[in-house]
């Protein structure tokens, strides 16, 4: 198990490094000079000239990714040259609102995702079944910026249920779960019917497993059946999906953020990439991307746990 | 099997369904108040990045610059452009290179920096005018020689050579703001996002990034107290969400997106007053003469004449804004009655055959934004209507602001583009960008003209406004001559606010947060 997962993190460094190199040429190879875009129509070239030596622009691109991967190995993800604030502060005091906003995300899918598909397979072809069939994959097909909008209309502008934009008072928790209500619903509905219909599929295989017909044979509740054996055996493919999932919804994020005004790593990163502010672009994208290697890890670690067949396969 | 599809709604769960219900029906406070008074909450359409004011990068920065450090005078609010002293006691032009000025005897600096002194003054203004600080807003100190410090709170602005924009563009700015040369030289010369040594009406008490910035009244501001205890500044870029946040109830004043003004004036939110403010902004339809086919005036001009600039305001504004005569917006010297190249397609067609000009491809280039796509697609219309097929290039706001420079290849290719600037309420702002020193740097039609840049040298020192404005008409006369400009609107500024708000606001509809007051 520890081999395993000291190789999964191993396989993470490569993808950061991998990802890193691909964002360099990405945002290389696309025009623009950040220095004109930062000083604005009144800067002299000398500024600008000045501006672009001090974001180390001068420099051919292959030097500017050594010196910023160099630094990211000592731990120093540089400084934003137009606030003079280190990158690393600027991300950091962004991202808890976006891995906040995830979680609430997950929350929603896990909370009635898992639910409805284990309803959906209890009663297993019927007209429930049907419902939540037809309610799953409407929640998949409408895309997070369209539920973002109405659900913004709906319970912010229309009834004034919820509060519209920010992300609430700081040090007031009910208003900061208020102000996560609705984006974190923009982020999550579509992954509760994933969640409905992989629990769904998951849990009518287990229910036809051995074991269960078995533990129904020796006459165990159903309520037993369902929940202590099928359950932890249908869910476990839903634990790596959402592995994946939180990838999904970091770029979800970014249309929540903007749409609801919230702060967060992708609006960060949505306007520092309109203003060429590479340091911060590079800065946010290693950051989430490391994120995003551990929490995949973390679930593959998770299911070998959960599933002594997995734990088998590692030995 | 029936466990899971035996749903009985309990008691309980009707309790907590009502609790949750009611939970989220206490949010949204309609008046919002602090234990000092009421909160005003307003949009900005982008956050901080520094409060130095010598080094600010966008409007907003200076809206909060000129709350919370006293600049000599201030924009005062109204129809008209004005100003009314702030930090000064007394302020006058003894003569055309002279300003004398005496400072309020008891403007204080916060963080134990004492009091505000001549000193400061001269510090401030002699920095943001000193080349060596590489400060962009060096040009509204152009013509500084030096400010004589005479007493502690009295000195002498002394000016090189006249300067017409000194009462509209620099002294009311943040470019007139006094800041404490101890903070200052202490900080190592710059200041962040951390402001220090506040001394306005306003002090920043909080800034938390992309959420809001909070300022609270200063107490040792001795004059005219600002109307709300608190002011919330929420950086929010997009208008329509700030429109959404506004009609939710978590802001009390905004911009609005144009499209949206028809529809807001017939159905406004609830006790809300929304108005429209003639912007100082121009935006155009530039012709580069060094690129093929605009290299001959004859198809420059024919592209004037082919452009119908109603239909394209009308169809990207929603009928709300008004076409221009020029660059220079109505109110200002200089603001020229009419075009000289009006709509006429026979002409433009008549002139490109005359030419032996026929299937002809263009490439404009535009900023991706709804409304320049817009005037675009109209003006892509107006020319295939004579001829010319027309490709419509969009570019993000990284790409855009670089596409004329001369330090790129792309101005070689740049045939048409859609651009627009923002403007100061000084003539001198709006032309400042087409002389030929400002060929591949913000003038990328590359208009060339010596007498322009004769003239608008003449514009900068002439104090007289009738000779003004006829100075800032021929310069517009001479770019249209050319026919590398055809110009296409000032815009408008769509503006919602509660009407429990006295919105004070400048000319052009900028917020002077200071003068705002509950009703």
């Amino acid at each position: 198990m520890f081999r395993y997962a000291l190789k999964r993190l191993g396989l993470g460094a490569v993808i950061i490094t991998v990802a890193l190199m691909m964002l360099f040429a990405m945002v290389y190879l696309i025009p623009g000079d950040p220095a004109s875009v930062a000083l604005g129509p009144r800067a002299t070239p000398a500024m600008i000239a000045d501006l672009r030596a001090r974001m180390g622009l001068d420099q051919p691109i292959w030097r500017q990714f050594l010196h910023f991967y160099g630094s990211v190995l000592r731990g120093d993800l540089g400084t934003e040259v137009l606030s003079n604030r280190p990158v690393f502060d600027v991300v950091m005091e962004q991202l808890p609102f976006t891995l906040i906003l995830v979680l609430g995300g997950i929350s929603w899918s896990v909370a009635l995702g898992i639910p409805l598909g284990c309803i959906a397979a209890v009663r297993r072809g019927g007209f429930v079944d049907r419902v939540i069939g037809v309610m799953s994959v409407a929640m998949i097909a409408v895309p997070s910026f369209v539920v973002a909008i109405y659900s913004l209309l709906v319970f912010a502008v229309a009834l004034q249920w919820l509060p519209a934009i920010g992300a609430g008072e700081p040090g007031n928790l009910s208003s900061r779960l208020l102000h996560l209500i609705l984006p974190s619903l923009a982020v999550g509905l579509g992954w509760i019917g994933y969640i409905s219909r992989m629990v769904r599929a998951s849990m009518l295989e287990t229910l036809e497993a051995s074991h269960i017909r078995t533990a129904r044979a020796f006459g165990l509740p159903e309520r037993r059946i369902i929940y202590t054996y099928a359950l932890r055996i249908a869910v476990l493919p839903t634990i790596t999906l959402l592995g994946v999932g939180i990838g999904q919804m970091l770029s979800s994020s970014v249309f929540a953020e903007i749409v609801f005004a919230r702060p967060g790593i992708g609006k960060l990163v949505y306007e520092a990439i309109s203003t060429r502010n590479y340091p911060i672009v590079s800065g946010a994208v290693l950051v989430t991307t490391v994120f995003f290697v551990l929490v995949n890890v973390a679930a593959d670690i998770l299911v070998g746990t959960l599933d002594p067949r997995v734990r088998a396969s590692f030995n | 099997m029936s466990v899971l599809t035996n749903t009985r709604i309990s008691r309980r769960g009707v309790l907590a369904g009502a609790g949750a219900f009611g939970l989220a029906s206490m949010v949204n406070p309609k008046v919002v108040w602090s234990a000092d008074g009421p909160i005003l909450k307003v949009r900005s359409y982008a956050d901080i990045q520094t409060l130095d004011p010598c080094f600010r990068l966008a409007a907003p920065e200076g809206d909060i610059t000129n709350i919370i450090f006293a600049g000599l005078v201030v924009t005062t609010p109204g129809d008209s452009w004005g100003w009314r002293p702030m930090a000064a006691e007394k302020i006058e032009q003894l003569d055309p290179l002279t300003i004398a000025f005496k400072l309020r005897d008891n403007i204080g600096f916060t963080d134990g920096y004492g009091q505000m002194t001549a000193e400061d003054v001269k510090f401030s203004i002699e920095r943001i005018a000193d080349p060596a600080n590489k400060s962009p807003y060096s040009g509204d100190w152009a013509t500084l020689k030096e400010v004589e410090v005479k007493d502690k709170l009295s000195g002498i602005i002394h000016l090189n050579k006249a300067f017409a924009p000194l009462w509209t563009s620099t002294l009311p700015t943040p470019s007139g703001t006094i800041l404490s040369k101890k903070a200052i030289t202490e900080l190592g010369g710059k200041m962040g996002v951390k402001p220090v040594a506040q001394s306005g009406p306003y002090i920043l008490k909080e800034w938390l990034p992309k959420q809001r910035t909070v300022l609270v009244r200063n107490p040792d501001w001795k004059y005219e107290q600002g109307g709300f205890a608190e002011i919330h500044i929420h950086p929010i870029e997009d208008e329509k969400t700030a429109e959404l946040g506004y009609e939710a109830g978590d802001l009390d004043y905004t911009w609005t997106a144009v499209s949206s003004i028809a529809r807001l004036k017939q159905t406004p939110p609830p006790k809300t007053k929304v108005i429209e403010k003639p912007s100082l902004a121009f935006v155009w339809l530039g012709l580069n003469k060094d690129v093929a086919p605009f290299d001959n005036p004859n198809v420059r001009r024919a592209v004037q004449y082919a452009v119908d600039r109603k239909a394209v305001v009308d169809a990207a504004y929603f009928g709300a804004a008004a076409t221009s005569t020029g660059i220079i917006a109505p109110g200002l010297p200089g603001h020229r009655e009419k075009n000289l190249f009006e709509y006429d397609p026979d002409k433009a067609r008549d002139l490109l055959a005359k030419e032996g000009v026929s299937g002809l491809s263009i490439t404009l280039d535009i900023l991706n934004k709804t409304e320049r796509l817009t005037a675009a697609q109209v003006i892509q219309a107006n020319l295939q209507d004579v001829g010319i097929n027309v490709e419509i290039k969009q570019n993000d706001s990284g790409t855009f602001w670089t596409l004329g420079s001369k330090e790129g290849d792309y101005w070689k290719k740049l045939q048409m583009v859609l651009s627009r600037f923002s403007m100061q309420p000084d003539p001198s702002w709006a032309t400042a960008w087409f002389t030929r020193d400002q060929i591949g740097v913000w003038n990328w039609e590359r208009f060339d003209s010596e007498e322009f840049d004769k003239l608008n040298a003449e514009g900068m020192v002439e104090l007289d406004p009738a000779k003004r404005d006829v100075i800032y008409k021929k310069l517009q006369d001479l770019m249209e001559e050319s026919g590398c400009y055809v110009f296409l609107t000032h815009e408008v500024t769509g503006i919602m606010y509660r009407d429990s708000v006295n919105a004070a606001l400048k000319p052009n509809g900028e917020p002077v947060f200071t003068d705002f007051k509950p009703v």
